[in-house]
């Protein structure tokens, strides 16, 4: 038996390589050969974790990168002409930061850590060329944006058309099912972010979030203790995130 | 078509939209009610109409305002801390559990209104805790054909205040828009831009609401004819599924705010009715539909259809300071003044303040009344034989009246039906005014 101290520390290492990261399969490198892995893997820039309420970038700042989502979560506030801060994104493990700033070069908002986060820097200079040569990476990085804009647009439905129940059971399930994609509990996990952050995120007064959850929890969808979340009834949770209109 | 002075024949002054008539919402008007009926009286009705059982409705009164506006008759309390609401909301629970005692626990409450003052001066959570006070002393009714509402100063609500609202289950809002033109706004201290009231009608449409109103007043200060119908035009843009016009009446002595008002600002009684017809036509040019009362709905309002087909008849409950109830045969009142409401509430008490016990003749006139202005026509045969007398016989004071009014072509007569005719139309509060018996209100 080896040394704990050795392999925890080869754990670290091979933790932080693409080739052993246990996101690897739903990350940017998803389709490529072992040896082409190795190529994207020595482009990106490992960072040390931010702390909880630090930027990884401001608004504004120019856009040199994008991150992949390693560990922990983060959210992205954009503050419009009037001063006042809209939460437009949350990013789980796995998921790319930054790709809303190709285009006009700048960080459109500041995205700040919502607890001890780890990313992964790619750099977008490296990645652009690196994906010419590997038409697996560019397929992918593709599918990415192209994912994002289908959340956007989701996300711009929800706070067209919907009411407060229909906003918040949208916010589960869809966590749910961002967590049950990443391989993990689709039923019990864990917010990162705050009741106000929520509200925020889905247009809500902080009180309606509130009143929401506690009936939901008095329906038995979910037990909410602090920031646990426990679905108890995914398939009702989704009807109401589904209802039509008004009750 | 200019209004006209009409002259009748006869030693009574004639017909004329200038004659101060109440809007008849109800019969008889609270002027009616007086003292001699209290609590007791109130407790022994509630508990009488369970056997009747007639559908249910709250009215819940919240008399908190951050700003007075001149013109208001409602009696509101001037304040901008919320946590006077929180003891206003303790006396509301007690009242509830006073109320409810006497009232079959099966009864279910399908139309909840919250009117004021302002609803929305409470905080959010003041309005959650109001909600569940209902809920636990009540049966509310959890289907989608409830019809709850609550009136909304544009000036007081925002988005967020709605997707509250909807949470907590109202479906209906009604908007105090009163009047677009700033000059008016200034005049009854109640500047209100058109896009807060724009802002709450769209979000409104995306939360599913099943109707908003929009309320408007006839006869306010500086207003004028040309201003009613550019307020008008703005509001059909904004295509509200209902709208009410209501009246302004000067009463400084009664409602001391209005001593701001400078009787020179009011316009003329004649400039009133070129108004009242000048949006009437533009309503209807616009597919408007009238209800009858000061209310119209838009053509494809759910309403529209049930057009004459009168109200149902269900008791009211109210609760809070002013509050009216309604049940078959008993009208009572809280008190006005919020201290004398919370003093009868802290010794245990209902506070019922003044009554009216509706007799017979109360309610022949009242559906006469409800009839004339909702369907435009009387039927006295079917009103006779609905409470099983001779109509035209017992309402022979009230009719010769209203013959007179024949001679003006404001109704016309075919055998037991009267029907009133569109030069009428405008002065139906006037015309469902001879029916009232008492003199104070006519």
């Amino acid at each position: 038996m080896s040394d704990p101290a050795t392999g925890r520390r080869r754990a670290l290492l091979n933790e932080t390589r693409c080739q052993t990261c246990s996101l690897s399969s739903l990350c940017l490198p998803l389709a490529l050969e072992v040896q082409d892995m190795d190529q994207f893997d020595a482009i990106i820039r490992r960072r040390p974790p931010l702390k909880k309420g630090e930027a990884l970038f401001r608004q504004g700042t120019p856009f040199t990168s994008v991150f992949a989502v390693r560990s922990g979560s983060l959210k992205q506030v954009t503050t419009e002409g009037s001063g006042e801060d809209q939460l437009t994104n949350f990013y789980l493990p796995s998921e790319l930061v930054g790709l809303d700033g190709i285009d006009e070069e700048r960080y459109p908002g500041t995205v700040v850590a919502l607890e001890t986060t780890t990313v992964c820097e790619i750099p977008f200079d490296r990645l652009d060329a690196l994906s010419e040569s590997l038409p697996e990476l560019r397929g992918q990085l593709y599918r990415s944006m192209s994912k994002e804009m289908r959340d956007d647009r989701r996300m711009m439905r929800l706070l067209s058309r919907k009411t407060a129940d229909q906003r918040l059971a949208t916010f589960f399930t869809s966590l749910s099912d961002r967590f049950r994609r990443r391989g993990y509990s689709p039923y019990s996990f864990r917010l990162s972010m705050s009741r106000a952050d929520i509200g925020n995120y889905l247009g809500l007064a902080v009180e309606t979030v509130s009143r929401i959850l506690s009936r939901f929890q008095s329906q038995a969808l979910v037990a909410v203790s602090g920031r646990e979340v426990n679905i108890l009834d995914l398939e009702a949770l989704i009807e109401v995130a589904e209802q039509e209109g008004c009750r | 078509m200019p209004a006209r002075a009409f002259t009748a024949p006869g030693s009574d002054a004639p017909f004329t939209a200038a004659s101060p008539a109440p809007a008849y919402a109800f019969y008889p008007t609270p002027q009616a009610m007086g003292d001699g009926i209290g609590a007791e009286a109130y407790r022994r009705a509630l508990e009488h109409s369970n056997a009747a059982a007639r559908p249910l409705s709250l009215y819940v009164h919240l008399p908190f305002c951050q700003q007075a506006c001149y013109h208001c008759t409602r009696r509101p309390v001037t304040t901008s801390d919320t946590r006077l609401a929180e003891a206003y909301l303790s006396r509301l629970d007690r009242e509830m559990v006073l109320t409810g005692r006497h009232l079959d626990a099966r009864r279910e409450i399908r139309s909840l209104q919250w009117g004021g003052g302002t609803p929305t001066f409470l905080t959010l959570d003041q309005m959650s805790d109001l909600i569940d006070r209902l809920d636990a002393r009540f049966r509310l009714a959890g289907d989608r054909d409830r019809e709850y509402l609550i009136e909304i100063d544009p000036r007081e609500a925002d988005v967020f205040t709605l997707r509250h609202l909807e949470a907590l289950g109202f479906n209906r809002l009604s908007l105090e828009v009163l009047d677009l033109d700033p000059e008016v706004q200034r005049a009854i201290n109640r500047e209100q831009g058109r896009g807060l009231t724009e802002q709450l009608l769209d979000e409104a449409d995306r939360l599913g609401f099943a109707s908003v109103n929009l309320n408007l007043i006839l006869g306010l200060p500086r207003q004028t004819r040309d201003g009613v119908v550019a307020t008008l035009e703005q509001v059909i843009a904004m295509a509200p599924s209902r709208l009410s016009l209501f009246h302004y009446r000067h009463q400084p002595e009664r409602f001391p705010r209005q001593r701001r008002i400078p009787p020179a600002d009011l316009p003329a009684p004649q400039e009133v009715q070129a108004m009242l017809q000048a949006a009437t036509e533009r309503l209807a040019a616009a597919g408007y539909v009238h209800l009858g009362h000061d209310r119209f709905v838009r053509g494809d309002d759910r309403l529209a259809r049930a057009v004459g087909a009168g109200r149902e008849r269900h008791d009211l409950v109210g609760l809070g300071v002013m509050a009216v109830s309604r049940l078959e045969t008993l009208h009572v009142r809280n008190p006005l003044r919020l201290e004398a409401y919370e003093a009868a509430l802290d010794r245990g008490e209902l506070p019922t303040a003044v009554g009216h016990r509706l007799s017979l003749d109360d309610r022949l006139r009242s559906a006469a009344i409800e009839s004339l202005m909702c369907e435009l026509c009387l039927d006295l045969a079917a009103l006779g034989e609905a409470f099983g007398l001779d109509a035209e016989a017992h309402l022979a004071e009230p009719l010769a009246r209203l013959a007179r009014a024949e001679q003006q072509g404001l109704v016309v007569r075919q055998g037991p039906q009267w029907r009133v005719t569109p030069t009428g139309r405008p002065m139906i509060r006037q015309l469902a005014a001879t029916f009232d018996a008492y003199p104070a209100a006519r």
